[in-house]
């Protein structure tokens, strides 16, 4: 390859192209990276991990409106090697006039899930009728702090319960933008029975059970016939407090899937998958690129003097492309790399302040690699193929 | 003014030029029409839901149904309107429970138990509370051990009573968990009977209508809220779905005043014979500015109408291949007026920004730097 040997290209006028570079790049990073981390901040919703697994309603259109009987979380936890059995129900809620999402839950059995630190007052538990807690960006958010009392008002039933916060945690999930009371609360926003409840959320100990294995178990369980109330054995702890029976079920109308797997079936059901996200967030850059067309343009016709005396001294246009080329590849690695640092900055202090919000849940941003690859690709590519038709222009002029 | 606008818009880079605008305004006006029709789907799916009947009397400073307090005169403006379908009064507060095994802090209504359990649909072993009874919540009564029969004793603010429990109820609400009251009997505790915390009422019809008429009929200290707020949950999320649009849409603002600015240093630079022609003719620096703003300001015009139509009608185009592709998903995407302007305005005021620097500096050219 032959590069030539004196520096022909003008300092200023290559600063404009790189900073279209960045800006394009920063729109593209700023894009892709806000979509995936919606994305991703979606999946990981409920929970991370292979070791969480959720049993839902699959008739349900929302991850938040299925049925499943409350008994079952109980069953689960029987099976050897279920860690953990979380019964929930979540449900959008109002909340000093912000729609919050409120999660009703058996707390000692979340607490096994979600480890959650305590900021400021005391823990939740199952007993503590009238009482909540708050995470800790919504707490900052509403202004909220232990003892304050709090009127939630259905978003989608006709219901007002008012409620004491008894602590403030933070568990670095979305839990963190949520408000946390005993089961039976979210089973009253929701308007159902107490004999049912969204989800169940299990922790399991892979090398002992599978999601199959508790799948089956669910199978015999529904063709088990219901004990007559003569033969009834003595209520579990659950059901001491809470008034719920065994309900019947459709094994064929539940499913049993991992958490992050279950919130991708919804999410795909509405196209919104990883790859769809990508080629949109492309389709943005690619829209842009007719700026980077115009910029490598102007830059070509700004050194027209310059590579007329080269060419008039014998260089060939094909040395003379190379050499733009050769001299560009740098320029737009490092203006793709400064654009993604540009967009991740604006992005973390943007989510510092507790914006943007997706379902009344912070959006958490983190730097993908595949996204950087693909945005220095796309970037690298885009200047060379503009360099090249610029200079073939110029040689027709 | 006609002659050198014409001698500039002939060059090449015009047309490159106005598509360079279109395609980065088409990326705003396309998501910004689905945006559109995902909020307006919300919006309808609201509808559906229904808005709920039920509502609350509350005073206006009050962030509890415990510390608010308003006139059971209020009462009376109810009652006199046809349109409200039943009136429930309350008095809640936190009282100590005392049982036989237990002291506990319980929330306790006061309320005309008759009404109130009409409303509630609800379902009692035993009987409803009359006279010095109570009535408990089956949440509350399994947590405190307590029984159809038992007796106990409330106490609040240094008074108390004791109460027989005449039933267990269950109602799927917040009554779960708190002891139910005769009124009388809580203004044997609470002195202040001209006053109760909520007034809770339904309307039959014309919820909206209704309840402005009853607003303008309120004191300024009492505050209606609705026990159903769907249009909040609805308009929240839209709200944070267009907020995070906007904070997209300023990066794409910043590459339109970047390609404003290099379609102005290209028609500097490809014009330099006619804008140096036009300075030898006597033509003044302010006229060579003005003459590379307005064509800058008329690409970019044309580049946004142009990015408008072309971003509404590929997401059109797109929907109706989802709609081709996923049988049973709709997708109408559209604008809002008021959007095309303010896309339309910033689109101009970027692009202004953006060529004002290569214009002046094409004001500052001499002769000697111009290839003629």
């Amino acid at each position: 390859m032959k590069i030539i040997g004196f520096n022909y290209l003008q300092k200023q006028h290559f600063l404009t192209l790189t900073i279209i570079l960045i800006l394009a790049s920063a729109l593209f990073s700023i894009t892709a990276l806000g979509f995936i981390s919606i994305y991703r901040s979606l999946n990981n919703y409920l929970g991370e991990g292979e070791n969480i697994i959720t049993i839902y309603d699959r008739k349900s259109r929302t991850p938040f409106t299925g049925l499943v009987p409350t008994y079952l979380a109980e069953r689960i936890n029987s099976i050897n090697g279920v860690l953990a059995s979380s019964p929930e129900v979540v449900m959008p809620c109002i909340v000093k006039g912000k729609s919050i999402f409120l999660r009703g839950v058996v707390p000692d059995e979340l607490y096994q899930l979600n480890p959650l630190t305590i900021l400021e007052g005391e823990t939740l538990q199952l007993n503590d009728t009238n009482s909540a807690m708050v995470g800790k960006s919504l707490s900052n958010e509403l202004n909220l702090v232990p003892n304050d009392k709090i009127i939630v008002l259905g978003a989608l039933s006709e219901q007002y319960i008012e409620l004491e916060i008894k602590g403030i945690y933070e568990s670095n999930t979305a839990l963190d933008d949520e408000v946390i009371a005993p089961l039976y609360v979210g089973q009253w926003l929701r308007k159902t029975d107490y004999g049912h409840v969204t989800l169940i959320r299990v922790k399991i100990d892979r090398s002992k059970v599978s999601p199959s294995q508790i799948y089956e178990t669910l199978v015999q369980e529904a063709e088990t016939p219901t004990p007559s109330p003569s033969n009834e054995t003595k209520p579990s702890p659950l059901q001491q407090m809470i008034p719920f029976s065994r309900a019947t079920y459709t094994p064929e109308n539940l499913g049993v899937k991992e958490t992050q797997e279950f919130m991708k079936t919804y999410l795909d059901r509405y196209g919104m998958t990883r790859e769809t996200l990508l080629i949109l967030s492309a389709a943005v850059f690619i829209f842009a690129t007719a700026t980077i067309f115009a910029s490598s343009h102007t830059l070509i016709r700004q050194h027209k003097p310059e590579i007329t005396v080269l060419r008039s001294l014998g260089a060939s246009a094909k040395t003379l492309k190379l050499d733009l080329v050769i001299k560009a590849i740098p320029l737009s690695v490092a203006a793709s790399l400064a654009g993604m640092l540009i967009a991740t900055v604006a992005l973390l202090i943007l989510q510092e302040v507790g914006q943007p919000q997706v379902l009344s849940h912070r959006v958490q941003f983190q730097p993908d690699l595949l996204l950087l690859a693909l945005n220095t690709i796309l970037v690298t590519l885009i200047v060379v193929l503009a360099i090249i038709r610029s200079t073939k222009r110029l040689d027709k002029d | 003014m006609i002659l050198p606008l014409k001698a500039l818009f002939r060059k090449g880079g015009t047309v490159p030029a106005i598509l360079a605008i279109a395609l980065l305004v088409a990326i705003l006006a396309s998501i910004a029409s689905v945006v559109n029709h995902v909020n307006s789907q919300t919006e309808n799916l609201s509808k559906l839901r229904g808005t709920g009947e039920t509502f609350l009397l509350m005073s206006n400073n009050s962030t509890s149904m415990t510390n608010s307090k308003v006139s059971t005169q209020l009462i009376q403006i109810l009652n006199e309107n046809d349109d409200v379908k039943y009136i429930l009064p309350q008095k809640i507060f936190t009282a100590t429970m005392i049982t036989a095994s237990n002291n506990l802090t319980v929330l306790v209504t006061g309320v005309n138990t008759i009404t109130f359990f009409q409303v509630r649909h609800t379902y009692v072993n035993g009987s409803f509370a009359n006279g010095m009874q109570a009535n408990v919540g089956e949440i509350l009564a399994r947590i405190a051990s307590i029984h159809k029969g038992d007796r106990i004793t409330i106490t609040s603010e240094d008074k108390e009573v004791t109460l027989e429990i005449a039933g267990i109820i269950q109602t799927r609400a917040q009554s779960d968990t708190e002891l139910i009251v005769p009124m009388n009997v809580i203004n044997l505790l609470n002195q202040d009977n001209d006053k109760v915390s909520i007034i809770e009422f339904a309307v039959k019809s014309n919820r909206n209508e209704e309840i402005s008429h009853l607003s303008e009929l309120l004191p300024a200290d009492v505050k209606i809220v609705a026990t159903q707020q769907t249009q909040t949950l609805v308009q929240d999320l839209n709200n944070q779905t267009l907020y995070f649009l906007s904070l997209w849409s300023i990066p794409v603002y910043i590459v339109v005043v970047a390609t404003a600015y290099i379609i102005a240093t290209r028609l500097t630079i490809e014009s330099s014979y006619e804008l140096t022609m036009l300075k030898a003719l006597g033509a003044k620096r302010t006229q060579t500015f003005e003459l590379i703003l307005i064509v800058t300001i008329i690409i970019t015009s044309a580049g946004t109408i142009l990015g408008i139509s072309i971003g509404l009608t590929g997401a059109q185009i797109i929907s109706i291949i989802i709609q081709w592709a996923w049988k049973g998903i709709e997708v109408a995407p559209f604008l809002e007026i008021q959007q095309t302007t303010q896309i339309i305005l910033f689109a101009s005021a970027s692009s202004l920004l953006g060529c004002i620097y290569p214009a002046v500096k094409a004001t500052r050219k001499t002769y000697a730097e111009v290839q003629l």
